[in-house]
């Protein structure tokens, strides 16, 4: 398929054994194939078929027919499973296990798969369909460990990022009140150690943003907490601009700067400030980023912010005042030789300021 | 059409700029010869959809007839499930990917009328993958809903004129509350800005004609500021650049008007040396293998910038 980062290799002439073996791994892959697929079209969902739709879906985890095979198969397990209402819960669950424990190293092996988390998913929702509260709570609790370790693996996969989404809010939905608020502060923690360990990490920088808002609400904050966690964040911000030149940084920046935007404030962690506040916080933070220049004089992302700011100054204060015109221009023009890829953009930009 | 990698690799030097168009006709047309590789028959869940990248990379390369018509429209027809959807390839299961890459293809050569008369008729699968509730769509009936399938369902359906079975207002609003601060859009909603999902947002909002609901100067400077000092384009903030990139976020900056806003003589030499100028096809990065998926959108983001001659020209939708 589409091949992501593979290295070129010299390809080199395969002798005949290599080929006869090709030729022989071909055989025994169709041929589990049509296995399969002929058990599924007589609708025999043995155990025998369900082993051979492991070792199918193992040798091809991309397969998505053989993965809706296998939903047919559980269900098909499901509705057979014991005698009694105790034991046929206690079945399934087993079933369901097994069956989670069957995707871990496919899932470590192939984590870019929609496929694999898809099917995981859709068994973690038989789980909550089929199974007491408690029992299928459980399972979900689970997850959170595992996508953990997903995403240490590699802390940018957005399956994985999408997927603890999911498997939160639907803790949260099986959870009492009580319980769905502290886990929002949980993976606030969570979003936070990420984040410390490797600051450039924009999907947990995103993921930040959207908790805070959830904790926000959940806490029914006043606006004096509001105010407080929107410094507090300013200030966490500033400390990791000490580099400058990372662009996930200037993009949590940026989120910041929405709450000083009247037109998209209602939407962002301090919804009320007034114009004078927004106005001196927006003040502050063009001081702040200024100073950020010293030493970091070809830092492009510096110059875009300041822009930014004082735009947004304009914006609030309803005009935009001649001494912010000047300096807008003269960033600018730092701007234009600084990012010369970008320099159409700049040009525009500038048509718009000039007049 | 195989969609195993190589076996050539992208060998292009940075000086490279030349378009190595008879060594990428003659990679494509060979992909299906490739049935003694055991990666031939693993990636036959891609089969139509890689048909279809093959069949749009020639008519880019101006030889549109590189690919047997009769037999094209034969396997198109055959991936065709009871339901009307398509599946990859024959008895595979219906999904939306594969409907897309049907109906895209059936067009390109002007047989859509085949459907109706040796297929099971126009298809109005993709419509039924609507939730009616909050207007995303679904790639088939197990449920994983993202915009991926929302634009293909738009796509496929206004190709056969068959829009209205949908409600096209909510798939907008759908669109909408997948949008974040950055201007960029996610794959679902609040999740994080992505460019393929700027593609199949931006794309679905311009087949409904609402272009206007986009914040174009916020979009466009976060697409622009994909582009990175080696002139290719990555995906995300702090992310490792990639040749197909080149025509999701190429396309997504065209769509809105802004696609002056980059560098495009640099990007061009970029996916310049992604090919493999011995034995055809593009790769993500220089250096690396080979594949039709990355030949198609390394050679559309081509037509798109303009900067080389000798291949036609895309429509960015």
């Amino acid at each position: 398929m589409a091949s992501h980062g593979v290295r070129r290799f010299k390809p080199v002439e395969k002798t005949p054994e290599e080929r006869q073996q090709e030729l022989k791994q071909i055989e025994e892959y169709r041929s589990l194939e049509s296995f399969v697929s002929k058990k599924v079209t007589a609708q025999d969902f043995s155990a025998e078929t369900l082993k051979k739709i492991s070792d199918l879906l193992s040798r091809n985890p991309e397969y998505y027919t053989v993965w809706n095979y296998r939903r047919q198969a559980l269900r098909h397990q499901f509705s057979e499973a014991g005698d009694s209402a105790e034991n046929v819960a206690e079945l399934i669950a087993e079933l369901i296990k097994d069956d989670l424990m069957f995707l871990i190293p496919l899932l470590r092996s192939f984590p870019k798969c929609y496929w694999i988390w898809n099917y995981r998913l859709w068994l973690l929702d038989e789980a909550r369909r089929l199974l007491p509260l408690p029992a299928g709570r459980r399972f979900w609790q689970e997850e959170l460990a595992l996508v953990g370790k997903m995403l240490t693996l590699d802390s940018r996969n957005f399956h994985g990022w999408g997927y603890r989404r999911l498997v939160v809010e639907t803790l949260k939905q099986l959870g009492t009140a009580e319980e769905a608020a502290s886990m929002t502060q949980q993976e606030f923690e969570y979003a936070k150690k990420m984040i410390g360990a490797n600051l450039s990490n924009f999907s947990a920088w995103h993921y930040r943003t959207k908790l805070i808002l959830r904790l926000l609400e959940e806490q029914n904050a006043s606006d004096e907490e509001r105010r407080a966690m929107l410094d507090d964040e300013l200030a966490l911000i500033h400390q990791a601009l000490i580099d400058p030149y990372d662009q996930s940084l200037w993009f949590y920046h940026q989120n910041l700067m929405c709450v000083f935007d009247p037109s998209v404030a209602p939407r962002t962690m301090a919804p009320n400030l007034g114009t004078s506040e927004r106005l001196q916080y927006l003040r502050d933070e063009i001081a702040a980023i200024e100073e950020m220049l010293d030493g970091a004089e070809d830092c492009k992302y510096i110059y875009q912010s300041l822009i930014e700011c004082t735009l947004l100054v304009s914006k609030v204060a309803g005009h935009m005042a001649a001494e912010d015109r000047t300096q807008i221009l003269s960033w600018l023009s730092e701007l234009k030789q600084l990012d010369p890829l970008r320099q159409q953009r700049w040009l525009d930009f500038e048509k718009t300021v000039s007049t | 059409m195989s969609l195993a990698q190589g076996p050539g690799r992208a060998g292009g030097t940075s000086s490279e700029q030349e378009l190595h168009t008879s060594k990428h006709v003659a990679y494509i047309k060979n992909l299906d010869t490739r049935k003694d590789e055991l990666q031939y028959w693993l990636t036959e869940h891609l089969r139509l959809n890689g048909v279809y990248w093959g069949l749009t990379a020639l008519h880019l390369l101006g030889h549109p007839d590189a690919l047997p018509r009769e037999e094209t429209i034969d396997f198109v027809l055959s991936c065709q499930n009871d339901n009307g959807g398509f599946g990859a390839a024959p008895g595979h299961d219906a999904h939306m990917l594969y409907t897309v890459s049907a109906v895209q293809i059936l067009v390109t050569i002007d047989a859509v009328d085949e459907l109706d008369k040796q297929g099971r008729g126009a298809n109005k699968k993709s419509a039924s993958l609507q939730n009616r509730d909050d207007g995303s769509f679904m790639g088939d009936q197990w449920g994983e809903t993202d915009t991926r399938f929302l634009y293909g369902a738009l796509n496929a359906l206004s190709l056969l004129g068959l829009l209205d079975l949908v409600d096209v207002p909510k798939t907008v609003t759908y669109v909408q509350s997948c949008e974040n601060f950055d201007g960029a859009y996610g794959i679902s909603p609040g999740t994080e800005s992505h460019a393929g999902q700027v593609f199949t947002c931006i794309g679905a909002l311009s087949i409904a004609g609402r272009l206007d609901l986009v914040n174009k100067d916020r979009l466009g400077a976060w697409l622009s500021e994909r582009q990175v000092d080696n002139g290719g384009f990555n995906g995300r903030p702090e992310k490792l650049v990639d040749a197909c990139y080149t025509w999701w976020v190429g396309s997504s900056l065209a769509m809105i008007d802004r696609l002056h806003w980059i560098d495009r003589k640099k990007l061009s030499a970029f996916v310049l040396q992604c090919q493999d100028p011995e034995n055809g096809g593009f790769a993500d990065r220089p250096g690396n293998m080979v594949d039709v998926y990355h030949t198609l959108f390394g050679l559309a983001g081509l037509s798109l910038l303009g900067v080389v001659d000798g291949l036609q020209e895309v429509d960015p939708i």
